[in-house]
């Protein structure tokens, strides 16, 4: 039995203590360990997006990161998005506008487009292109990519109008 | 193989004890160790030490009048550092043709490095940048470390003159002299989500029309992230004009040695190095 | 109940996907994400030869090995034999036939525990010699895959309509050219997996990822040598489909046979890297075109040999010449024409279906030809395809019948929002120029069937519908929900007919023991088929309901309606009584009865007779799509800037899903037109992962600009068409077209990768 080693991070808000295998991924541990299925395990090598959670405000492919990293850091998995209230707007908008068919990749895109849309938040409104570039490590063979970056520049468009954080 | 012991250590200094004996494997962002893990490609060691709680590797600033970047700086923190935006704008350009968002956020520069792809995209505008990597260790009693160039760091695909034992701390290199110019390029068509069929940069000072200080380095053209010394040389002090450029492709095509793989052939990389010293030189003209 | 309701269509309307919120949320648990109580895990050793006979193999480390409850062999099941024409065996015995082949299987406790018993498997081999293309497979002497087969000759095919020798004589032009289209693959995001469980009476549950799961049980039970009728197949949410799911792979009935084996329930899954290696490809086809033409522009006749790599194993890969030949002799009026195909076994991978089925290989030649030829002749594009376009009434060769044929509509309009004729003339003159960038622009235009396919001996579809105490309704339809959105357009035909809220419907469809009968997902055909049932079902249920109204007020049913919940009358939109009242009405009155309908709807369409003539499809659409691309001369990189879609729809039922099922496909057919080729090196796949095998992603995506021609099709449900294929058909050709009308270099074999448009265009060889 190899070793196991006690993390203790912020996990959609919570404080959260697991013990996991050194060499367990991120995406493992959620899936296991939590239950957050959201994410998914769709290439395991980073080069699909569909695993992205924010980590300490900054997205990655869980599937890449090291579970034990996780300790003492802040986490917020699609699972922590919606409130009891309803979808955040991120997800709104993505139903709104028909980005979602198989649906399988889409945890991980709404991820980094709420990541993107925070990072760029105050700035020079995100483009139609720069979207599409946040966007390029989340592989959708569903979509084509246009109703994604419609749902996201809509959000842009919001929250310009309003002045406030939307995503 | 069975972990046997893990730590996180918050110091170079624990870390280089711990590494010592090298036994051990060092995780960092973990992108490209997990799928060198996963794949079998790599095994882990018995130790794992995960240097990411090192707040002393992370960082850009300027020390002893170099740009001095810690290893454990992410390529996120390289794309939106303003310092490195005035001071090197290659390295901002390179590490905006890396990976995706998301690698971004985890890669650390030095892992980039110590990976040792020919394809590595954070080499070659550190290559053309004359930087040299900090290695340190645990001699016993104390910390020592070493500085190598980076042009001498690589030994060939994935081997670098690092010692086990050893941590790459930081990244140094000269703040840029007047009329100095650097440019990169990558292959597409995609933005960035590409292992390079070619890569390359070039920085060089320009004046009255004369080329000099000249430094080219090419990726995935040989078996290490290339310093291509015979164009340089061809480059060295001429009029930039087009038979300058023109023996600069005609140079770099015959000082590559690409291999033919599932990405591109030999013959294209050929055609790309030509295309891209071009293009690079005819930048240099413009700017 | 004073407040008139004024009648609201929500046909044509941009209608959310109602599974969306919930895969927005992460809360959807796709099969991927199951977990049964006692469930194991199962693993599956493929070979490392192509063509290797197995003289032994050694499961008695692995058995031993703590944790692992079953190891399977080929020998321990070696009469079971499954796949459209028999070929293929769940685990192999005797021999292996290509890299995919599954040697032994395993099921253990855990995944980490099933790959070391997986580990610890020795097989011993002996190398036969391989054989990898069709060319060499029908060679005298060359080596056999299957003893049954020593020719090696799989599927052949063969039309011929009018006298071709004869056309080819008094041609004006005759041209001859050949085109080789690549090993694609699905790319699934979610990759393959099944959970199957075994009662104690032997009744087999298998959660799938099928797409056609009624037929699914007829072809998965010989694989298991059990009743087809002992098969319950339960469809959890999938990640992608797009007709890699339409046959049984050996994965499948590995995992029955090892929950057999074990009494408990077994979840298999691949790795990417076994995705891309061991799920079907698109058929890849090599092309002999001959076409003839007069000076006047009018084709006289067309002949096609297609040779098709069989693979290994026989699924529906072999079978596209089906389509492709109803594309080759039907697109564009023909004289004369004729079809051959014929597949040989290799020891390379096989193909399956793949969204487009037969008629992306075919349109990619057909598209390209065209162009051609128009050059040939003197005329554009544009010109050239009006003159030998359908009109409404034509029946192709094949029996196709055009009924209202907007093929000339389709053309004209795109090459109108494009500008197509005046950018065609100018890019053409540029080329004279040696800019480094160059632009192009480009038309392909294809016809699909767009009222389902009577491939099968039914095409049809079943629909149960009812409404509860609540005016809930329940709809019960046969047809699978893979991501393309049934679930909106049968909600919205429930909407339309019942007046009731979209959240007040829901659709069941994922249960073959709750379901009735349906083809499956495929062929363009659920919106029209279950789209026609649901509306049947619909229907009858609105007339039981506006019937007992009238009833209780006194008038007739046809002065009724129903809209927000209510019975109205129609002709002032004045409430009658809330519908769940009168639901409970009827339900609890004197005469009790409970709205329950039912409906079995069976197309118009007819199979093909031996000839392969019949009216296939109960409609024909056709697309024109316009592609404008940048050419940078010096890299070869090809950049889509833009991509004009003009198609027939029918009606738009859902403008959100139509457009999304649209803009789709494009993406997966850029992938084929510029970078998807799995690279296939002496049966080995070279490139398996998301690197090097490269799909589209959001900044290669160019803009799209969609115009729908609303032909109002009679058979169809609310006059709607099937659209889905077309998209994923047409923009590879379109795209080659646009990048010889930049560079005046035509490229036979997509994808039109940096490298080969470089080579091209620097006078190296192609490799």
């Amino acid at each position: 039995m190899s070793m196991e080693v006690e993390i203790n991070f912020s996990l959609n808000g919570i404080a959260t203590q697991a013990h996991v295998p050194p060499t367990m991924t991120t995406l493992a541990m959620l899936r296991e360990k939590f239950d957050l299925t959201g994410g998914k395990l769709a290439c395991g090598e980073g080069e699909c997006g569909a695993c992205t959670v924010l980590i300490d405000d900054r997205t990655i492919n869980a599937c890449l990161m090291f579970a034990v990293d996780c300790d003492g850091r802040e986490m917020q998995t699609i699972e922590g998005l919606a409130s009891a209230s309803g979808l955040a707007v991120m997800q709104q908008a993505f139903v709104d506008h028909g980005a979602i068919q198989c649906g399988y990749c889409m945890p991980g895109m709404i991820m980094q487009a709420k990541y993107l849309v925070e990072q760029n938040s105050g700035q020079q409104a995100l483009t139609r292109d720069d979207i599409a570039r946040g966007l390029e490590g989340n592989v959708c063979r569903c979509s084509g990519y246009t109703k994604v970056v419609d749902a996201v520049a809509a959000v842009v468009l919001e929250e310009n109008q309003t002045g406030e954080r939307a995503s | 193989m069975n972990i046997e012991s893990y730590n996180a250590p918050d110091s170079i200094a624990e870390a280089a004890q711990l590494l010592q004996g090298g036994n051990a494997t060092v995780v960092a962002g973990g992108t490209d160790l997990t799928p060198q893990t996963e794949s079998g490609v790599r095994q882990f060691a018995a130790t794992l030490v995960n240097i990411q709680r090192i707040d002393e590797m992370r960082g850009i600033g300027v020390m002893n009048g170099r740009i001095r970047i810690g290893g454990l700086t992410t390529v996120t923190d390289i794309l939106e550092s303003k310092l490195l935006a005035d001071e090197a704008p290659v390295l901002v350009d390179a590490a905006d043709r890396f990976a995706s968002s998301q690698i971004r956020n985890a890669s650390s520069l030095a892992g980039n490095l110590c990976n040792a792809s020919p394809a590595g995209d954070m080499c070659i505008p550190l290559l053309v940048l004359d930087a040299e990597v900090e290695l340190a260790c645990w001699d016993g009693e104390s910390i020592s470390t070493r500085k190598v160039s980076l042009e001498r760091f690589f030994t060939g695909p994935g081997k670098s003159v690092m010692v086990a034992g050893e941590l790459m701390t930081a990244i140094e290199f000269p703040r840029c002299a007047n009329r100095f110019v650097a440019a990169f390029l990558k292959s597409g068509p995609r933005p960035a989500l590409e292992i390079s069929t070619v890569s390359m940069g070039l920085s060089c000072s320009l004046t009255d029309g004369v080329i000099s200080n000249v430094r080219v380095a090419i990726g995935a053209v040989a078996p290490t992230p290339l310093r291509a010394k015979r164009t340089e040389a061809a480059l060295e002090g001429k009029v930039l004009n087009e038979a300058t450029i023109q023996l600069a492709v005609e140079t770099a095509g015959e000082e590559v040695s690409p291999i033919d793989d599932v990405r591109a052939s030999a013959w294209y990389r050929k055609h790309l190095t030509g295309v891209y010293i071009r293009r690079l030189l005819n930048h240099v003209n413009g700017s | 109940m004073s407040a008139v309701i004024e009648r609201k269509t929500i046909i044509g309307k941009r209608v959310p996907k109602p599974d969306a919120p919930d895969k927005a949320t992460g809360r959807t648990r796709y099969i991927n994400d199951m977990v049964l109580p006692r469930m194991l895990i199962g693993k599956i050793l493929h070979t490392d030869r192509v063509h290797a006979r197995i003289l032994s193999i050694d499961t008695t480390a692995a058995m031993a090995l703590p944790g692992v409850h079953a190891v399977l062999t080929g020998e321990d099941s070696p009469d079971l034999r499954f796949g459209p024409t028999r070929d293929n065996f769940p685990l192999k015995s005797g021999k292996v036939r290509c890299i995919r082949d599954e040697v032994a299987a395993v099921a253990a406790e855990t995944e980490e525990i099933a790959q070391q018993a997986i580990d610890l498997i020795k097989v011993e081999y002996e190398d036969l010699p391989p054989v990898f293309t069709p060319t060499e497979a029908m060679r005298d002497g060359a080596p056999v895959v299957h003893d049954d087969h020593p020719d090696n000759r799989s599927l052949g095919y063969e039309f011929s309509h009018g006298d071709i020798a004869r056309a080819e004589a008094e041609s004006d032009i005759v041209v001859e050219h050949q085109f080789e289209v690549p090993y694609v693959t699905h790319c699934c995001m979610g990759p393959s997996c099944a959970i199957a469980d075994f009662d104690t009476t032997g009744k087999l549950t298998i959660w799938s990822q099928t797409q056609y799961p009624y037929n699914y049980k007829m072809d998965l039970a010989p694989a298991l040598g059990i009743h087809p009728g002992d098969i319950r197949v339960i469809q959890p949410p999938v990640g992608g489909a797009f007709g890699s799911k339409l046959d049984v792979y050996p994965f499948e009935p590995i995992c029955a046979l090892l929950a057999k084996a074990t009494r408990r329930p077994v979840k298999l899954t691949f790795s990417r890297e076994e995705e891309f290696i061991n799920s079907p490809t698109r058929q890849p086809v090599e092309f002999r075109i001959k076409s003839g033409v007069n000076r006047d522009g009018t084709l006289t006749f067309r002949s096609v040999d297609a040779l098709l790599n069989n693979g290994a194993y026989t699924s529906w890969g072999p079978t596209t010449p089906v389509i492709q030949m109803r594309t080759f002799t039907g697109h564009y009026r023909l004289p004369a024409v004729e079809y051959r195909a014929q597949a040989y076994y290799t020891n390379m991978v096989y193909a399956g279906s793949f969204r487009g089925y037969g008629n992306v290989q075919a349109t990619f030649v057909t598209a390209s030809v065209m162009d051609m030829l128009a050059e040939e002749v003197g005329m554009d594009p544009i010109a050239f395809r009006l003159k030998n376009a359908q009109n409404s009434g034509e029946v192709t060769p094949q029996g196709s019948i055009l009924d209202d044929c907007r093929l000339g509509e389709c053309i004209e309009l795109v090459a109108e929002k494009t500008d197509f004729l005046n950018k065609h003339k100018a890019y053409t003159d540029q080329r004279k120029q040696t800019a480094r960038i160059q632009r192009g622009i480009g038309i392909a235009t294809t016809i699909h069937n767009a009222g389902g396919a009577k491939i099968h001996k039914s095409d049809g579809c079943g629909t149960m519908l009812k409404l509860d105490d609540y005016a809930r309704a329940t709809l019960i339809t046969g047809a699978s929900e893979i991501g393309q959105g049934i679930d909106a357009v049968l909600c919205q035909i429930v909407m339309e007919e019942l007046g009731i809220p979209i959240r007040d419907i829901t659709i069941v469809n994922d249960d073959t023991a709750l379901g009735p009968w349906d083809v499956g997902v495929h062929a363009s055909r659920t919106t029209f088929i279950a789209g026609n049932s649901a509306l049947r079902a619909a229907r009858a249920a609105r007339k039981q309901v506006l019937d007992a109204a009238a009833k209780q007020s006194n008038v007739t049913a046809d002065q009724l309606d129903l809209r927000e919940g209510h019975v109205v009358q129609a002709d002032n939109g004045v409430p009658v009584i809330r519908l769940d009242k009168l639901l409970r009405q009827m339900h609890f009155g004197d005469e009790p009865e409970l709205v329950m309908v039912t409906d079995y709807y069976e197309p118009n369409s007819v199979p093909e007779d031996k000839n392969h003539f019949g009216n296939l499809s109960s409609s024909w659409a056709h697309g024109a799509y316009v592609a404008e691309v940048e050419v940078d001369t010096e890299t070869g990189e090809v950049r889509v800037l833009k991509m004009t879609v003009v198609q027939d729809v029918g009606r738009v039922i859902n403008r959100l899903g139509i457009e999304g099922q649209i803009e789709g496909g494009i993406s997966v057919s850029l992938g084929y037109a510029l970078s998807e080729q799995l690279q296939i090196s002496e049966g080995r796949v070279m490139n398996p992962n998301f690197r090097d095998y490269k799909v589209m992603t959001a900044p290669e995506t160019p803009e799209i600009e969609l115009h729908f021609i609303e032909s109002d099709c009679k058979e169809g449900p609310l006059g709607a068409k099937g659209i889905a294929e077309i998209p994923a058909i047409v923009p590879a050709p379109a795209i080659a077209n646009a990048v010889y009308n930049a560079i005046g270099i035509r490229f036979h074999a997509p994808p039109l990768t940096p490298e080969k448009v470089a080579r091209a265009l620097h006078g190296a060889p192609q490799q």
